[in-house]
């Protein structure tokens, strides 16, 4: 589904990508953990091309994505359905509104009654019914998550990516987002990569990890290799030690 | 020394700063001319959102400020003239005259620069860094067509609304003015046969223009906020500034070419 | 209806109400503080400094168009008489009195007073004015005062750096636009014109940088409701700024004369 190869970004004149090799396969999921400022939120945002990379390959299911203007974007992202680490909530319109917007993207033809039932029936399943009428600054932060993980998965699309699902979350809400998560991964059937700092909350929902420090992928593999992994900063980090290179 | 050489380098930083700045910034206003084109559907209620909140927010701003700025701008040439000559019956005609094609225009958008311009940038910087913009393009809508094309039209029509309105509040005031303080009468006053087509012309394509570089620089400023909500106040401090600073320039443009053109004497 | 819009009417006046009170009130504090001088000098400095040295570039572009702007005004009245002689004193004039002090404390008002309503609004949200205060340093007497000395300092030195640069402006663009000799625009220029013109534009610059001074340091200081209300208040401060410079000019202007 994903191809990357020795990906470079830089922005201003500091290098925040430093050669990315990537392959995701459709159907698997994938969470991606390291210390804060490593790139992780910069790797998934030039995936859809919202940043543009110096140099190096970005392929989604075989379509190059770098080169391509806004436009030539569009196809590519419609394939993408994306939680925002601050939910990205647009706050001019009311919660039914947001998690509609996609999907009246995708089809102008729905008219607004329809565009509403679609956009309750997905509101129900993230446990949100009844809130459709309000604003996002009446929400709490565990609703902003749902609201914002029922629009990125509006349009049913084959990949979803999260940035910090659960950021902020006490531990209750937490376990039943990734509960959530994975009740509609399962009805979708849509590939996954999940940003996340809490490193056990993820470990119940992912197959696979990688693990992304200063612009690099330090280890990439299935969850259980991450904890035989001989990296001194990986071995650190996965157990949260305050000795080592980090 | 050093402070000679620090002032060369910010003069020279600014320079450069402005002419990369004007790459985007040209690319951001043609982008938005083309969008104005391919313009329908959903965006014409934001089109009068956006026309009524910079209407409702402005009108007592402008009303105010070009009230008093024609008062003060009639007491200082009728100062003058009672130095000089003496004979205040060409004061209407001349201050009408000047109004229109110079003075309102440009006093009108630079009030407007900062009203306008610093709640558009506010607007969309605030969307910026709270990756909504992002979220917008994800869902494969250009955050130009989207956000700056609404404004670029609301306010190129309300500038030109609220510029003409000015016209009339500043005459208005000027002639109280100079019949209160000068004794000038309202019917010497009122004359408006100074006022030749090419005024006219002139004071509403300076209106028509600055309505469209403020939301275009104020919109640039705020699409290229960047870090947290101190890039917000930054966006927003630039938007005034750089907004105010285009008026001015534009003004500049086209009070030249009008003096080429449509006011050639002779 | 009726009395929805009164209250409406209400409210905004008390909202002004508040605000110029709050201003007023921060002045008062101000004045205590200078008699006798209890102020940070480093401080002073520096806001000097960052207020003045950089905001030469963008006083010296305003300036230099502002001057061009009213030689083509004048130039459009004076030509249809033939008087090409009165150019360089009607843009002389119009520059020194009115349209310096104006432009350029507008554009001092967007570039210092929105930079600093910003800096002092972030030091409230983040509590750095708690901070300040908890060591027991007043922060009027270290981030207010030396802002408003500094402004009122910089504001009035900018214009008379603005008022040269924008006749030499005038100067240029009227021998290139207009048919008006250097030499023709300088006698003008320097018969017609009196001290008298110039510093009646400079005191409106040092009540002008005052007036940006004292608005922006009330916002800033007063800002609620965190990051949005940071935007908010710049907003606020420009705009209450702008008024400000027009009502004082209006003011200065009447009583000067």
């Amino acid at each position: 589904m994903i191809h990357v190869r020795d990906l470079h970004l830089s922005i201003g004149d500091r290098p925040l990508l430093k050669g990315i090799d990537l392959q995701v396969e459709r159907g698997s999921v994938w969470g991606i953990i390291g210390p804060p400022g490593g790139g992780k939120s910069l790797l998934v945002k030039t995936l859809c091309g919202l940043f543009t990379p110096d140099r190096g390959s970005i392929r989604i299911d075989g379509v190059e994505v770098c080169g391509l203007d806004e436009p030539a974007l569009v196809p590519i992202r419609r394939k993408i359905g994306m939680l925002f680490q601050n939910n990205a909530l647009f706050d001019f319109m009311k919660v039914w509104e947001n998690v509609a917007f996609p999907l009246a993207r995708l089809k102008p033809d729905l008219d607004e009654a329809a565009l509403r039932e679609r956009a309750l029936m997905r509101l129900r399943e993230v446990g949100l019914a009844g809130s459709e009428d309000k604003w996002p600054s009446e929400l709490s932060g565990g609703m902003k998550k749902r609201v914002g993980i029922a629009r990125a998965t509006m349009t049913e699309s084959p990949l979803v990516i999260y940035d910090e699902p659960t950021a902020g979350l006490d531990p209750v809400t937490t376990s039943k987002i990734y509960d959530l998560l994975e009740k509609i991964r399962q009805s979708t059937g849509a590939t996954v990569l999940a940003i996340s700092s809490d490193i056990q909350g993820l470990s119940t929902f992912v197959k696979n990890m990688m693990l992304v420090h200063d612009g690099q992928i330090l280890f990439k593999g299935p969850l259980p290799a991450l904890q035989e992994c001989e990296d001194p900063l990986v071995h650190q980090f996965i157990r949260g030690l305050s000795e080592g290179p980090l | 020394m050093t402070r000679l050489a620090n002032l060369l380098a910010s003069i020279g930083a600014f320079v450069l700063g402005y002419v990369q700045a004007s790459i985007t910034l040209i690319s951001i206003a043609g982008r938005s001319f083309r969008g104005i084109f391919h313009f329908r559907g959903r965006a014409k209620g934001e089109v009068l959102n956006q026309m009524y909140q910079m209407g409702n927010r402005s009108l007592v701003f402008v009303t105010v400020t070009l009230g008093a700025l024609g008062m003060v701008l009639v007491f200082q040439v009728c100062l003058q003239i009672n130095k000089v000559t003496g004979d205040q019956s060409q004061v209407g005609p001349e201050f009408i005259k000047g109004m229109i094609h110079a003075f309102v225009p440009i006093l009108t958008a630079m009030m407007l620069a900062t009203r306008i311009g610093a709640g558009i940038a506010a607007e969309i910087g605030s969307m910026v860094v709270t990756e909504q913009v992002d979220a917008l393009r994800m869902t494969g809508v250009d955050p130009i067509d989207y956000l700056i094309v609404p404004r670029l039209i609301a306010s190129t029509v309300m500038t030109l609304a609220l510029g003409l309105f000015a016209m009339v509040v500043v005459i208005l005031a000027g002639a109280f003015m100079a019949h209160t303080s000068f004794g000038v009468n309202y019917n010497v006053f009122f004359i408006f046969d100074k006022v030749l087509p090419g005024d006219m012309i002139i004071g509403v394509s300076k209106l028509i223009a600055h309505g469209a570089a403020i939301p275009i620089v104020a919109g640039y400023c705020g699409l290229t906020a960047t870090g947290g909500s101190q890039g917000v106040g930054t966006a927003t401090t630039r938007a005034v500034i750089n907004a105010s600073l285009s008026v001015i320039i534009l003004d500049f443009i086209i009070s030249a070419i009008g003096l080429a053109t449509v006011q050639k004497v002779g | 209806m009726i009395g929805n819009l009164l209250a409406r009417i209400g409210g905004a006046f008390l909202a002004l109400a508040h605000e110029v009170g709050g201003v007023v009130h921060l002045l008062f504090k101000v004045l205590i503080a200078l008699v006798p001088p209890r102020f940070d000098r480093d401080e002073l400095w520096r806001n000097m400094y960052k207020m003045g040295v950089r905001s030469v570039p963008i006083i010296i572009l305003t300036a230099f168009f502002t001057g061009g702007i009213m030689v083509i005004q004048s130039s459009v009245f004076v030509k249809k008489f033939g008087a090409t002689s009165l150019v360089g004193w009607g843009a002389g004039y119009a520059v020194f009195r009115e349209v310096g002090p104006i432009l350029l404390g507008l554009m001092f008002s967007g570039r210092v007073g929105s930079n600093n309503t910003a800096e002092l609004g972030t030091m409230v949200i983040t509590e750095q004015i708690d901070g300040l205060r908890a060591l027991a340093i007043d922060p009027v007497n270290y981030l207010i005062v030396p802002r408003v000395l500094a402004m009122i300092v910089m504001l009035f030195l900018l214009t008379i750096l603005g008022d040269i640069v924008a006749i030499v402006g005038a100067a240029l663009f009227g021998q290139l636009l207009a048919d008006v000799s250097f030499a023709a625009f300088w006698t003008s220029f320097s018969q017609n014109l009196h001290i008298v013109d110039l510093t009646h534009g400079l005191v409106k610059a040092a009540v002008f940088g005052f007036i940006v001074s004292l608005t922006s340091c009330w916002f800033g200081i007063s800002v609620r409701g965190g990051a949005v209300g940071v935007g908010r208040a710049v907003n606020n401060s420009v705009v209450a700024a702008a008024l400000g410079i027009v009502l004082s000019d209006y003011i200065i202007t009447y009583t000067l004369s």
